[in-house]
This record gives structure tokens, sequence and C-alpha cells, in this order.
């Protein structure tokens, strides 16, 4: 299984990078991946905030929430979504959040 | 990075005399098998050459086919909605040495009117993770078979055979003459140790087009009752730890009858002919029998211009079946409810 070393730690990732055991996110997982989805520096409070509310809606709802719903709930638009993380919201912002991979006919 | 500029504007690259007399058309004609001559207005005429194409195509034979189409027409050339290759030559003379360097390089030149012309098809085990069957390989083991309607015009109505490796039904095998279709026949095994990490259970669970499957909320994986299961494998699209594929009950189902366009009758869906036909690479040869079979009584019964589904519906499904020597079996009969069949599927309709 390919493994990725970020800030010092080794993770369990599958070849999209993907993390194999969802339980071990933390924060420094999130920050020490964001340069591999072409975001700059640190993540910002904006990041933030988009990350821990789709943590918070994978762990209520099981799911990962639509984009229309993500779009809603934080009063932003795709264009800004995009901004924030420019490899898009599943292979970006779910990657960084740790949720499991997108599947279907992407 | 300058993004989102779409697709080069197709007026760019074709044929001057197609630019000049765009929109502008008076007629065609097949001249010969995979040979149309358009005719303008302005009396100016564009011939055009069709050859086979396997679809699945090296840079190399690109390479080669943007030669020929220098060598003998001026560097034009498209692909249409099947996959052939379309040589346009605007000048006559080019037309018979550029048919003899095709010969010379085994290009079928062929498709026009009613053949039997490309199949379309999907990815099969060269590069798709759900099909139940492979597409390349059939394909060209059919189309050897079948060859001769390729290059000849001598069918009542023109044949549209697709193929396709998955229920998913990418390309058209629901609206097509003859279809060939992947199916499974075993249940997916979830993988307790990997579905809580790979899978959102909700959407595998409402991925079950019969109900069949049930969340199991407290081992955070799921449940498939087997009794419900049909073996379409969404399940397996949307959760990657409930494999499906099994090499020895995976294989191929035939359907007939499908047509989408408005000529003499509405567009009709393929209807199941044949549930189940053994995966049986590299030549397929029961599959390859069956078409065989279903293409020949066609021809010997339709009258001229009758689609296979149009013939089926004159002489009736049973007869089809008796013809044809099929069984009908248990698995023909429609078990899934749908209100689709009570929508009008078609263009043809009159305004008031």
């Amino acid at each position: 299984m390919p493994t990725i070393e970020l800030a010092g730690k080794t993770y369990e990732v599958d070849e999209d990078g993907f993390l194999e055991d969802l339980d071990k996110w933390n924060e420094e997982f999130a920050q020490a991946y964001a340069s591999t989805e072409d975001i700059q520096g640190t993540l910002t409070e904006e990041h933030w905030k988009l990350i821990h509310y789709l943590r918070n809606y994978f762990q209520q709802f099981g799911i990962a929430p639509m984009i229309r719903k993500v779009c809603k709930d934080n009063g932003i638009d795709m264009k800004k979504l995009y901004e924030l993380f420019p490899t898009g919201p599943a292979k970006g912002a779910c990657k960084l959040a740790g949720l499991s991979k997108p599947t279907g006919c992407v | 990075m300058t993004t989102d500029i779409g697709p080069p504007d197709y007026k760019t690259m074709i044929p001057p005399v197609v630019q000049r007399n765009y929109g502008k058309w008076l007629f065609h004609e097949i001249l010969k098998p995979g040979v149309l001559m358009h005719v303008g207005e302005s009396g100016e005429a564009l011939y055009t050459v069709r050859a086979g194409s396997p679809r699945l195509l090296s840079t190399e034979t690109i390479r080669a086919i943007c030669e020929i189409a220098d060598t003998y027409c001026d560097g034009y050339l498209r692909f249409t909605s099947r996959h052939n290759i379309e040589f346009l030559v605007s000048d006559k003379d080019k037309l018979e040495p550029l048919l003899e360097e095709l010969a010379r390089r085994s290009y079928p030149v062929g498709g026009t009117g009613h053949s039997i012309s490309n199949i379309v098809h999907t990815q099969g085990w060269v590069h798709c993770h759900t099909p139940a069957t492979d597409a390349s390989g059939p394909v060209k083991a059919l189309m050897d078979e079948i060859h001769e309607y390729f290059v000849t015009m001598t069918l009542p109505a023109h044949v549209r055979i697709a193929l396709a490796c998955c229920l998913n039904m990418c390309g058209a095998v629901h609206c097509s003459d003859i279809a060939i279709l992947g199916i499974h026949r075993t249940v997916p095994k979830p993988d307790n140790s990997r579905v809580p990490n790979l899978c959102e259970i909700p959407t595998t669970v409402a991925s079950c087009p019969t109900g069949a499957i049930r969340g199991d909320m407290k081992n955070k994986t799921v449940t498939i009752n087997n009794e419900k299961c049909m073996y379409c494998g969404n399940c397996y699209t949307v959760c990657p730890a409930m494999p499906i594929a099994d090499p020895d009950n995976d294989g191929i189902s035939i359907w007939v009858g499908g047509k989408v366009s408005n000529a003499r009758s509405t567009p009709k869906f393929s209807k199941l002919a044949i549930p189940y036909l053994p995966n049986n690479p590299p030549r397929w040869p029961e599959v390859v029998d069956a078409v065989k079979n279903i293409i020949e009584v066609y021809a010997a019964g339709a009258r001229k211009h009758e689609r296979v589904g149009e013939w089926i519906e004159r002489i009736g499904w049973e007869r089809f079946f008796s013809l044809t020597g099929i069984p009908f079996t248990d698995k023909h009969i429609d078990d899934y409810e749908m209100a689709t069949e009570t929508f009008r599927s078609s263009m043809q309709f009159k305004w008031r």
C-alpha cells in the first residue's frame, strides 16, 4: 500500500492520495497536504471553515455534501470554492478533509 | 494559464468546398459502399470516403490517417459518430487513387446505406473497473465475421450494433438494432474491513434499484439481501469495497429492436433476446454466432427499409423467437417497475 510522509508522519493512502484510514486525519495532515493540491502557504480561516464543515457533515450523515449544499451552507459560490481549492471540492477539499474518495462516473 | 477556451472552432477545419457550400447542399448520392457524393447549389461536389476504424487508435495510426488525408484530401478528414474515418475529397480525380491506397493499406471502405456500420462500444477490460465483459475483443471478433455487411449494402435497412461492457450502458446499447451487453450473475461481496473507510454507506444503500442493500450502522458496513439482488453492480460503482466481477459467471446478454431515428416508426428501446452467453475470449464464438443468426434471419424476413425492431413488431415476438430458434425463458419477462413506457420517447407529434 502506498504511503505518504507529511510533516514527519507517515500516512497510508491510496494511489490518488486519499487516506486509507479516515480516523487517522488531523489538522497537520490537512496543512501538510495543501501544497500538493495547489494551495500556497498556510490554510486560511476560510479553508478551515470548509474543511470542518465537510468533516461535520460527513460525521453526521455518512456522506459528503452535495455541491449546492456546500455553497448554500457556507454562503459561497463555486468560483470561490475553486479559488480556495484549485483542484476542486472533491479532489481537493474532500482529500484535505479526510473524507473517502468520491466514487461513481467521475 | 487561460482556461475554459472550449474546443477549436470546427469551421476552421472543414474543407474549402464545404465552407463555400455550407448549408447550401442540394442532394447526396451513395456512389458505392463507403463512397458518398454531396452536390451543392453551386454545382460543386464533395466526395466522402468512409473507412472503418477500431476506435482505439495509436498515435502512429492517426499520423498514418493524416498522411493519407494530406495526399488525397488537402489534409481534411473527419470522424463520424460511429467512429468511422471519413476522408473528404474535393478533387474527383483523387477519389480512385485514394480508394486504391486504402485497399493497399487494408482500410475497410464501407458503412454506408443499408449496411452494418461500425459498432459503438466502450472500454471493457482495456480501461474500466466495472465491466462484465470486454469491448474491443468481442467487437473485433464480430466485425471479422460480419465484414461482408460493412462493405456491402445488401440488408433490408441499416443494422446498428452496439456493445456496452456493463449495465451502465455507455454508448447506444439501449437503442440499437442489436445490442451486446455485459452482465453479472452473482451477488457482490462487501468487504467489511474496507467499507467503513472507502464507502459512503447511505449512497451505497441508495444506489440499489431493488432496495436489496441495508446499512449496518453498528459495524459501519452494509448487508445484502441475496434474494433481492439482480447483480446490476451499481453498488460497486459507488462503493469500491464490494466487488462483483466473477469470471465464471459474468457474460453477455443480447438485446434487439432498438432505434433512435423517427423515420417511419418512433424510436424504440432494445429488448432482451438472449439473457446469457458466456465470456469466451478471445473470439467469443457463442456471441458471434448468436448475432450472426439474428442478422441472417432478419435479412431473410424483413421488408425493405424495415429495421429489426419494426420487423419484430410486424411479425410478433413469438415469431421472432421461433424463427431465430432462441429459447424464450422466464428471464425475458420484465419484472422491474418503470413508468417510462408510458412516456412519449419520440419527437413524432403534431403542433396542436
